[in-house]
């Protein structure tokens, strides 16, 4: 039996390439944004849980001093993933299934600009054959692109396609670092960054924060004229050395999205960390989402990508549409990992 | 090319290169570069004048030196309006010394002293030297004077958004005033 | 922030940049040169020394390395692993030490060709990041294929291992692989 729990409140900071803020600055207002539009009290809320990476800071322990940001005094009842905010929204979502507290606050954020990704990702791969080789994000996500292009999976133009119509619908979106109404023609002939992968088809580096506050069913009701529901969500992972994966297929994403009870029901929005512009279509794909579903209306992360915070960002994003748009079934995703590695999807809906 | 350091594995080889592999080195090395935020600057830019600033909480009325930019105990954002300047001379309310372990980058060989102080007038800094004082002979209560780094001398390029008061190119540290060791009732509450 | 936009080309290993490999237009990188007088840009070094025990698995793996021979692992199903696993990737059941020698030559199943190396690759000059699924093995091992230019690559292509003189148990005991016509 899995109790309903809701998202009540959401707030995200913009993504930007260098913010002169520390990261518990720039968190403070979108924390406080968030319990704010939640309508409840910081202090009752029943448990904070948040999503950041130290190697990113180049501090250990620099998620302590997010909490700054949450105001932890008088003592609160707090739990920290090295991961992407949207894991620590899904801790928060089995801590209220337990029933004694009605109320969670979940935060992701991270601020890339000061070291360089390329260098600290390897970090977190296996460190006997994968770190000492300095394989990096965008190599990974290029060697499945290429492997997607072998397999007649995608096209170069279908990628330059998808990033064009990420960064038009990131107009407008005060959150989106990257906007403009490109030719994918003009893309395409753009020089390769890493082949197959030109600099359209990767994420920016940002740096940003999102905030979310959850709500058991009753306290949902109390606080929200629409709050937006839960009602399935899973995470799955595969095998991480990248040469012992079909990298054109995601079966994680495939049996997370089963879970989740994404095909139950006619699906309106989804909103998919795809990082990488093939990996949207891979996505897709194995989300069983076709061409009658708006796909990345915020721009996704090929428009604003705060490392740690731009998975939970599609969850603020995915309840924006149901919450200020009107859409009913809306699916949110987030990955982690390497060429998507590891994935997690929910399924939100409106009353 | 890369930094990683290979396994120092020559002497063991020297005893039998066909020993097998048991272990493996990885050097790593990052490097960030990072904007001082707006508060800190203007702490770094008074340092260089002389002055200590912090940021009053306009609701508890704590201060944050250098600034945050906030209260965390009250979560209110403070601003250039809550600005104050502190006084130079206060009380050492607490202090550790630290043996140093010859880890890796540890550059420290003898026992030293790092102090917290409540500055007179109101205001904490931590993690201060007392340069010439015997580490045998630091103590809470205190009371000492502020040592500024002679202008010309004087510099900043310590002080970031996570040096937490320490700024040893502007600050060399406190001196004893000599006058008699406060009451443990000025500082008790306020030990950190 | 009234950062100003820096040089087409910043200049490598300084700044908050891998401008070269960053999505979106123009780039705004933090460089001591492009920072207004007004700013103060700080920057700081981490370094933690790592040492790591290798196990049954890595360590045999790794000792081969270092005598110019690489190994994979035969899994329950009795596919060869490389590079060898401690547990079965299907099942999660641990795997018997029975190794296979495998390669130096292989086919590369997938590439990425990576014109601006970090200081974390493993060659300094344009070079290929591949899979590479060698003689007897039935995954692939990620390492860098040293092509000389991106027109060399090809999926399918055979390349083999260019091995280091002075090998001390380490991946990059091959330097790189290389076209295996080329070695």
């Amino acid at each position: 039996m899995v109790n309903d729990i809701a998202i009540v409140g959401y707030a995200q900071s913009p993504s930007w390439r260098a913010s002169e803020l520390t990261e518990p600055q720039f968190l403070f207002p979108v924390i406080s944004e968030a319990i704010e539009r939640a309508g409840v009290e910081r202090r009752e809320i029943g448990f904070t849980c948040a999503g950041s990476c130290d190697y990113l800071s180049g501090q250990t322990f620099a998620f302590v001093m997010n909490l700054e940001a949450v105001g932890a005094w008088p003592p609160i009842s707090e739990s920290h993933v090295e991961m992407d905010g949207a894991w620590a929204l899904y801790e928060a979502w089995v801590r209220l299934q337990h029933g004694d507290i009605d109320t969670a606050l979940v935060f992701g954020s991270g601020k890339s600009s000061p070291g360089k990704p390329a260098e600290i990702y390897p970090l977190q791969m296996d460190p006997y054959t994968l770190t000492p080789l300095g394989a990096d994000p965008v190599s990974l996500a290029a060697l499945q692109a290429r492997a997607m292009l072998d397999a007649g999976k995608i096209t170069e133009r279908e990628m330059a396609e998808i990033a064009a119509r990420s960064r038009k619908s990131a107009i407008g979106n005060p959150y989106a670092q990257v906007s403009g109404d490109d030719d994918p023609e003009a893309l395409l002939k753009e020089p390769y960054v890493t082949a197959p992968l030109r600099r359209h088809d990767l994420p920016p580096i940002s740096d940003g924060a999102c905030a979310i506050v959850l709500a058991t069913a009753d306290k949902a009701k109390a606080l929200s004229k629409r709050p937006v529901w839960i009602r399935g969500i899973d995470h799955r992972i595969d095998i991480h050395q990248p040469g012992m994966r079909d990298l054109t297929e995601s079966p994680s994403t495939r049996l997370a999205g089963k879970k989740a009870g994404v095909g139950d029901a006619k699906v309106d929005v989804a909103e998919l960390s795809a990082t990488f512009s093939h990996q949207e279509k891979l996505l897709c794909e194995e989300l069983g989402l076709g061409d009658d579903v708006e796909i990345n209306p915020s721009g996704g992360a090929l428009a604003a990508n705060p490392v740690m915070a731009v998975g939970l960002a599609r969850f603020a994003e995915a309840a924006r549409q149901i919450a200020e748009h009107g859409k009913h079934r809306v699916v949110a995703h987030a990955t982690s990992g390497q060429a998507l590695q590891q994935n997690l999807v929910a399924v939100l809906e409106g009353d | 090319m890369t930094d990683t350091k290979q396994p120092d594995s020559k002497q063991d080889e020297a005893v039998d290169p066909n020993a097998p592999i048991t272990g493996m080195d990885y050097f790593m090395k990052l490097e960030y570069h990072e904007l001082i935020c707006p508060v800190v600057r203007e702490f770094a830019d008074a340092l260089m004048e002389k002055r200590l600033i912090g940021h009053k909480c306009p609701k508890c009325s704590l201060i944050y030196s250098p600034p945050r930019g906030y209260c965390p105990i009250c979560t209110v954002q403070t601003t250039k309006a809550d600005e104050i300047e502190m006084q130079t001379r206060g009380i050492v309310t607490n202090y550790t010394v630290v043996t140093p372990v010859q880890y890796y980058g540890q550059e420290e060989t003898e026992p030293f002293a790092k102090v917290s102080l409540q500055l007179d007038g109101g205001g904490n800094l931590s993690l201060q030297d007392l340069p010439g004082v015997p580490v045998e002979q630091v103590r809470s209560g205190m009371r000492v004077e502020i040592v500024w780094a002679p202008d010309g001398e004087r510099h900043v390029d310590d002080v970031t958004n996570r040096s937490w008061g320490s700024a040893e190119g502007a600050i060399r540290g406190w001196k004893p005033t000599g006058e008699p060791d406060a009451d443990p009732s000025e500082y008790s509450d306020k030990v950190f | 922030m009234g950062l100003t936009r820096p040089p087409r080309s910043p200049e490598r290993g300084v700044g908050g940049g891998w401008a070269p490999t960053c999505g979106g237009k123009p780039e705004r990188v933090l460089l001591p040169s492009t920072v207004p007088a007004d700013k103060r840009l700080t920057t700081h070094t981490i370094e933690f020394p790592y040492t790591r025990t290798l196990g049954p698995v890595y360590s045999a793996f790794l000792t081969g390395m270092r005598d110019g021979q690489i190994l994979g692992i035969k899994s329950r199903d009795g596919r060869v692993l490389c590079p060898p696993t401690e547990w079965d990737p299907n099942t999660g059941e641990g795997l018997e030490t029975d190794f296979v020698e495998v390669g130096p030559g292989g086919v590369v199943t997938t590439w990425a060709w990576v014109t601006e190396p970090t200081s974390k690759h493993p060659v300094d000059h344009p070079f290929a990041f591949a899979l590479i699924k060698l003689d007897g093995a039935d995954t692939a091992l990620l390492h860098a294929v040293d092509a000389g230019s991106m027109d060399t690559m090809q999926t399918g292509m055979r390349v083999t291992a260019r091995w280091k003189a002075d090998r001390v148990g380490h991946i990059t005991d091959v330097e790189a692989f290389v076209p295996e016509a080329a070695k």
